[in-house]
């Protein structure tokens, strides 16, 4: 997983708990999918800044995806005030997927 | 770039889901009139076939892909459907029309219910075919699929309102000939040019989707739209100048040429698909693309014994059966169970996303049903052929009663789907 971020410590929790938030379709959690970019901890401001991606652009799932990143945060975050965005710059690609997300397809 | 939050959302539910109810009841009540009626062998210009062909077109095809489409286009153009409003209207429209013009076939009054029902249908095509030119319009992106989406709404126009001209025909002698004579105008740019080519545009994009595969090549999908609408453009013209049989079997090949592509389209998605995995629900769509060669085989049959003497009524009736009960059913039984568990579970787990376990999409429907509606389907369509093409009244029989439980099977699981309530693990 090639996310970017300030604080790798926080960010790997941040992604353990993202392990949860599955897109619906293809069976496979947000991180291993590679949907997620970016992932900043702002400590004075509290908050908790999300970059992500969607495989699809007005993806009927979108919505539920993101919320789910969203509900994900603040639950491992309780302090932190929660801020995802997305953004299609790069736009995904099925080359980031990570390796243990080809080996769930590939079962 | 950062895009907004609000490129993640698409059509509402509300817009969608009264397209599916009203096409599963539809398909419901065409099996049904299948298995009641006596008239399904013969000429196909009879008021129960005419009614059948309808109820399956408009009622079971027509309405599930308008709703798909007001979900899939938005994805496919990757900008927001232009109005619910026009989309709710649309429904109505041909939520209305639809049976007016079914049961003026079945009782044959092609007076004033076949022409509201035909007046209110082409009014909700009108409502789409604005919808989706103003969606197309306001987009940035334009891509091969969206090509594929406007062209076969406006063939879909074209046939509706040859549909029209052809009921009022009936009384008012509005055409230099009967309307026997342009139905095979009126239903080739239904097939070729509605559903052909929406079907494979829109399948252009999910079945690479679904099957979460590598492959695209936007090329080959040029030349599939190239060769679908050069055949239908060469049909028309060839109908408008009373040209001798020979010269349909260029267009004809023309389509042909098309499918054929789309066939090698669909197996190489599948052959570099990433999920090794392929569910029911695409096997039967991936079953519907092979089953589009039943209706080719009859049709290039058909314009050689037009070359050779005069062609068989069974075959006829056989070539539409195998596109509407045949290479239609099978898509939309498939790609049903991929896209209506989606919509419902967005809207029963939206807000829990995230906050624990929940059912996945496929969870939603009976596995069970639907592999007891995949079997009785197989089996009663190709019952139901074999009792066509040889007049076989028992095998008629079986395969009716056969399709009328898929169609009852496919109904059930809808329902469930539809009456889901949240229910965590």
């Amino acid at each position: 997983m090639n996310v970017s971020t300030n604080h790798s410590v926080k960010c790997m929790f941040a992604l353990a708990g993202l392990h949860d938030v599955i897109d619906p379709e293809v069976g496979l959690n947000v991180a291993d999918m590679g949907l997620i970019y970016q992932l900043n901890f702002d400590e004075e401001a509290r908050q908790v800044n999300c970059l992500m991606t969607l495989s699809t652009r007005f993806c009927p799932m979108g919505e539920s995806i993101v919320d789910g990143v969203t509900n994900n945060l603040k639950i491992n975050f309780p302090d932190s005030d929660v801020l995802v965005e997305l953004t299609f710059d790069p736009p995904w690609r099925y080359e980031m997927i990570s390796e243990e997300g080809r080996n769930f397809l590939n079962r | 770039m950062i895009a907004g939050n609000n490129d993640t959302r698409t059509t509402t539910h509300k817009v969608v889901l009264p397209f599916y109810i009203y096409a599963a009841l539809s398909f419901l009540a065409a099996a049904i009139l299948l298995f009641t009626s006596s008239q399904v062998t013969g000429h196909y210009f009879q008021p129960h076939t005419l009614a059948i062909t309808h109820a399956m077109t408009l009622g079971w095809g027509t309405m599930i892909i308008l709703g798909t489409s007001h979900q899939l286009l938005p994805v496919l153009i990757e900008g927001k459907l232009y109005s619910n409003t026009l989309a709710y209207l649309s429904f109505a429209f041909a939520a209305v029309g639809i049976p007016l013009l079914v049961y003026a076939f079945y009782t044959f009054n092609m007076r004033w219910p076949a022409q509201y029902g035909a007046m209110l249908i082409n009014a909700a095509i009108v409502c789409y075919l604005i919808n989706v030119s103003a969606s197309i319009a306001k987009c940035k992106h334009e891509n091969v699929q969206s090509v594929f989406v406007f062209t076969a709404a406006i063939w879909l126009f074209i046939t509706t309102a040859i549909g029209a001209l052809l009921v009022y025909n009936f009384t008012y002698n509005i055409l230099p000939r009967d309307s026997l004579h342009y139905l095979s105008l009126h239903a080739h740019a239904g097939i070729a040019g509605w559903f052909l080519l929406l079907v494979t545009g829109v399948g252009s994009r999910l079945i690479p989707m679904f099957l979460i595969s590598k492959y695209d090549n936007k090329k080959l999908l040029w030349r599939i739209y190239a060769l679908i609408n050069l055949g239908l453009i060469a049909f028309v013209l060839l109908f408008v100048y009373s040209a001798k049989p020979v010269f349909y079997l260029f267009s004809a090949l023309f389509i042909a040429a098309g499918l054929s592509l789309f066939v090698f389209y669909c197996y190489k998605a599948h052959q570099q698909r990433i999920r090794k995995r392929v569910d029911g629900q695409m096997k039967i769509s991936l079953l519907s693309v092979l089953m589009m060669i039943a209706p080719l085989i009859c049709l290039l049959l058909i314009v050689l014994l037009l070359l050779l003497s005069s062609v068989n009524g069974s075959l006829i009736l056989a070539y539409g059966f195998s596109i509407f009960f045949g290479w239609l059913t099978a898509i939309i039984l498939g790609m049903t169970f991929k896209t209506l568990p989606f919509i419902v579970w967005n809207k029963v787990y939206h807000a829990k996303a995230g906050l624990g376990k929940t059912p996945s999409p496929g969870d939603l429907f009976s596995k069970k049903i639907f592999n007891g509606m995949a079997i009785s389907y197989v089996v009663g369509f190709g019952c139901f052929l074999i009792g066509i093409l040889s007049a076989d009244d028992i095998a008629i029989k079986t395969g009716a009663i056969l399709l009328f439980c898929c169609a009852f099977l496919y109904n059930l699981n809808v329902f469930k789907i539809l009456f889901h309530k949240q229910n965590s693990k």
